[in-house]
């Protein structure tokens, strides 16, 4: 089976992180985000993720090479040279897409983690017999996004934008299941996915919505990105508890890279990642954060609801939280207080940030 | 003859124009900063420039490659792998500085403008016979800088004073410097300081000399300072070759456009303005006191001053920008947007106005 990952443009909403490495590679939980939905793909048997992308080509490649590699599955780029919105990339790589078989091919956004539950989705897809399957998600406030008007079976009835009446509650989790007809609706050039192409597919009563089990979150913008990685957490407390740090000096979730040092004292967590190669001095207190590889905490620092990344360091009794985004190798001095700074890459804080403001 | 060029590190004063290409690439009135200063290394025949950097080589060397066929020198970097200050890349370049030869070495910080006398500069070295000539600008605000003070008839530097509370001299370390390769026994491969540690030695021993520029001078490291040395720099460039200033009625004071870009009807441009290669500025636009970078559009009847359009981006119909807006490469503000000092990241859309100075990520 193939599948195609729509990476797109500049991931400009998760600046600063996105301007040392384009989106799919940023880490989420430990593992670049993209890694998370190439690794449950090839559990299902995709034998081919064909990334559909429109910036920095040569870095990805790169990438891709080492995991194609290790992971056994082959991964390829199909570069847009202009921008095809969420329909066009599939006509662009058409041919990757089509081996022949007839089977359907998957298609994700590269934001969106959840449980990946593609075997279900299979499943689903085969006994409902029709076009394409995509995944829906429940969410408390429907009117902020498109909602998916379904029956009882799945059958999906249409789509409503940002709906000013309840029409449902159940929003397109972007992540799909086609076969490869679907391809013959669309043309090369930009077109939306959900506003041009799904519409017409459920109006031949060809389109069919499974609720996907467990949780999902759109991790494309840092305050979603640390919510998501609550839910992830949680999750993984249910799966694969033992992936978890155990301990005296952990509260609730909190996953620890085998390269990590956590020195004496500390109290980390809930909902923390601590990435490779990372140092947390002793007396350091850490909570709804993700600190990236190589990073550096020192003595008593306490960090909250913030991402630190790569190679950074943190300097002792610094107190960091409410959002505040540190880029790669950035240095925050001893005793400095951030109170949502969002500081870009190679930078050193050596006055406090009292109030939400990029520092450049 | 040899050079080296200080380009160091992230540029992070320059951004979000280093956000899309190193420090020393960024153009300066249509041309890479740092060619600027080649050039003018080349034409007093210096044959290989070093670029002392710690940041981004492979961008830089597959620049360089193309201007060392274009110029007809030699280029090469020399990276540090950790900071070494303003003389450690020196000592870290010493093997391409010293070719045997006994001559003296151009170094140079590689964010200075000015009209480069290097000829004046080998004359007045040779001259004095001292071990090392630094250039010394004049300032109004001497207490900010670090001040040489020196011998006004001779030239011969006594001491250096770091922002001076009391009047010492208003004469200030301009970053071009030539030196004796007997400099480099003075320099250890660590960070070091060359304004702390190393001058105040030469002069010490009486052999470092000071050279007044004669021209301009700017820091260009950041927006405002390069918005100010761009009239500064077309200023010098009216008096020395007016030819390659834009004439017509619808040019205003100094204002150079390059002759691939296109400039629409009924426009008012300058003074102060360069438009790079493959702008196209359409009807009605006025421009003052700006950069308009490579491949940008700026739409009918829009209104810039005082700002710096990065390249390949878009200004839309009557639109409003002014008072430092800085835009990063690949930026399109919508039509009728007012921009009051906005600084924008590369590759973002602009659909409604920014009222005060603010970075937009």
């Amino acid at each position: 089976m193939k599948a195609l990952i729509l990476v797109g443009g500049f991931g400009t909403r998760l600046r600063p992180l996105t301007l040392s490495f384009p989106k799919p590679l940023v880490d989420f939980a430990n593992k670049p985000m993209i890694l998370h939905q190439i690794e449950a793909l090839k559990d299902v048997g995709v034998t081919e993720v064909v990334l559909a992308i429109n910036y920095r080509p040569e870095v990805m490649l790169n990438f891709l090479k080492d995991f194609e590699d290790k992971l056994g599955i082959k991964i390829t780029c199909s570069q847009e040279t202009e921008p095809l919105g969420t329909a066009g990339p599939l006509a662009l790589a058409r041919d990757r897409l089509m081996d022949g078989s007839g089977e359907p091919f998957f298609v994700l956004n590269s934001d969106v983690i959840s449980e990946y539950p593609f075997a279900e989705l299979i499943q689903f897809h085969k006994s409902h017999g029709g076009e394409a399957t995509i995944m829906v998600t429940k969410v408390d406030e429907p009117s902020k996004y498109g909602v998916v008007v379904m029956d009882e079976s799945g059958k999906v009835d249409r789509f409503v934008e940002k709906p000013k009446v309840f029409v449902g509650n159940k929003i397109n989790a972007g992540i799909y299941l086609l076969n490869p007809s679907v391809l013959d609706r669309i043309e090369l050039r930009p077109t939306s996915i959900e506003k041009e192409v799904f519409p017409k597919i459920a109006a031949d009563q060809k389109l069919h919505a499974m609720v996907l089990p467990g949780f999902w979150m759109d991790i494309g913008q840092p305050k979603d990105y640390i919510t998501g990685l609550r839910l992830y957490l949680e999750s993984l407390r249910k799966k694969a508890s033992s992936k978890l740090a155990t301990g005296s000096h952990i509260v609730g979730n909190v996953l620890v890279h085998e390269n990590a040092v956590i020195g004496e004292g500390c109290l980390i967590g809930p909902d923390v990642a601590i990435g490779p190669g990372c140092v947390i001095e002793s007396g350091v207190r850490l909570s709804r954060c993700t600190v990236m590889r190589g990073v550096r905490i020192k003595k008593h620092a306490c960090i909250s609801s913030s991402i630190i990344g790569w190679h950074s360091t943190v300097g002792q009794w610094a107190r960091i939280e409410n959002m505040t985004i540190l880029g790669e190798d950035v240095h925050v001095s001893d005793e400095i207080y951030s109170n949502g700074g969002v500081v870009l890459p190679h930078k050193e804080i050596k006055s406090s940030i009292l109030k939400p403001e990029i520092v450049m």
